[in-house]
């Protein structure tokens, strides 16, 4: 499996949903952000990812965004290695051609038919999946299940 | 079946959650409401339906569909 595919978790990440309230400025909300990932999760909403505290966003965006602490609800799991685009392939609906998906690329979307929000980090490829803590030992026991269907038929 | 999402691009329709008709609208008054929450075409035929993106960017859209071929013409946001 760890020529193939590479899952690490992304521990100790501030995660955070940032909803933009009615006629706010979406450049401005981006640009709150600083240093932190944001990801696009459906019009004028997004996941913000952080290494650093996001305890200053609210303040940050007070008026323009609501902000909900995600930390404890979402785990990321970061995916590399050559295995790693058709591993995800194997659960999602989404086209993860390099042509449809790319580095950037953010879908909400099902893998194995549980809700991920799954964005593409560089062109290795590597990608990241932040999914409810509730289904991680669920999703975790479909990515082993899957990895053997990766390896290379031997005669 | 796979949907156009104005907001994801195409989707698989197990994503989302069907409502139904998007013609009928809430009345004003209570006499109406029956036919309002309870009385549908079973429409042959070309159609405005609400879908619910509910693993995806969680809105509500408008899909026109021909019922009779599943051929969807576009989506639109509901609101
Ligand atoms: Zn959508």
């Amino acid at each position: 499996m760890a020529d193939l595919v590479q899952m690490i978790e992304r521990a100790g990440l501030s995660l955070a949903t940032v909803m933009a309230r009615k006629g706010a400025d979406y450049g401005a909300i981006i640009a709150a952000l600083g240093d932190g990932e944001l990801h696009a999760t459906g019009p004028g909403t997004w996941l913000a990812v952080s290494d650093a505290s996001l305890d200053e966003l609210p303040d940050r965006l007070r008026g323009q965004a609501s902000v909900s602490d995600q930390s404890g609800g979402y785990i990321v799991y970061r995916f590399a290695g050559p295995g790693a685009r058709r591993l995800l392939q194997r659960g999602a609906f989404i086209d993860l051609d390099p042509e449809a998906f790319g580095p950037g690329a953010v879908a909400v979307t099902a893998i194995a038919h549980m809700g991920v929000i799954l964005w593409q980090v560089d062109a290795a490829p590597t990608y990241d999946v932040a999914i409810f803590r509730s289904h991680a030992e669920s999703f975790r026991h479909w990515v082993e299940g899957m990895i053997p269907a990766l390896a290379p038929i031997s005669a | 079946m796979r949907i156009p999402c104005p907001h994801c691009g195409t989707r698989e329709s197990q994503e989302f959650v069907y409502r139904g008709d998007a013609a009928p609208v809430r009345p004003a008054d209570d006499g109406a409401m029956f036919d309002y929450v309870y009385l549908r075409d079973n429409v042959a035929g070309v159609m405005r339906e609400h879908w619910y993106h509910a693993q995806g960017c969680r809105q509500w859209i408008v899909v026109t569909r021909d019922t009779r071929s599943h051929a969807i013409d576009h989506a639109e946001f509901a609101r």
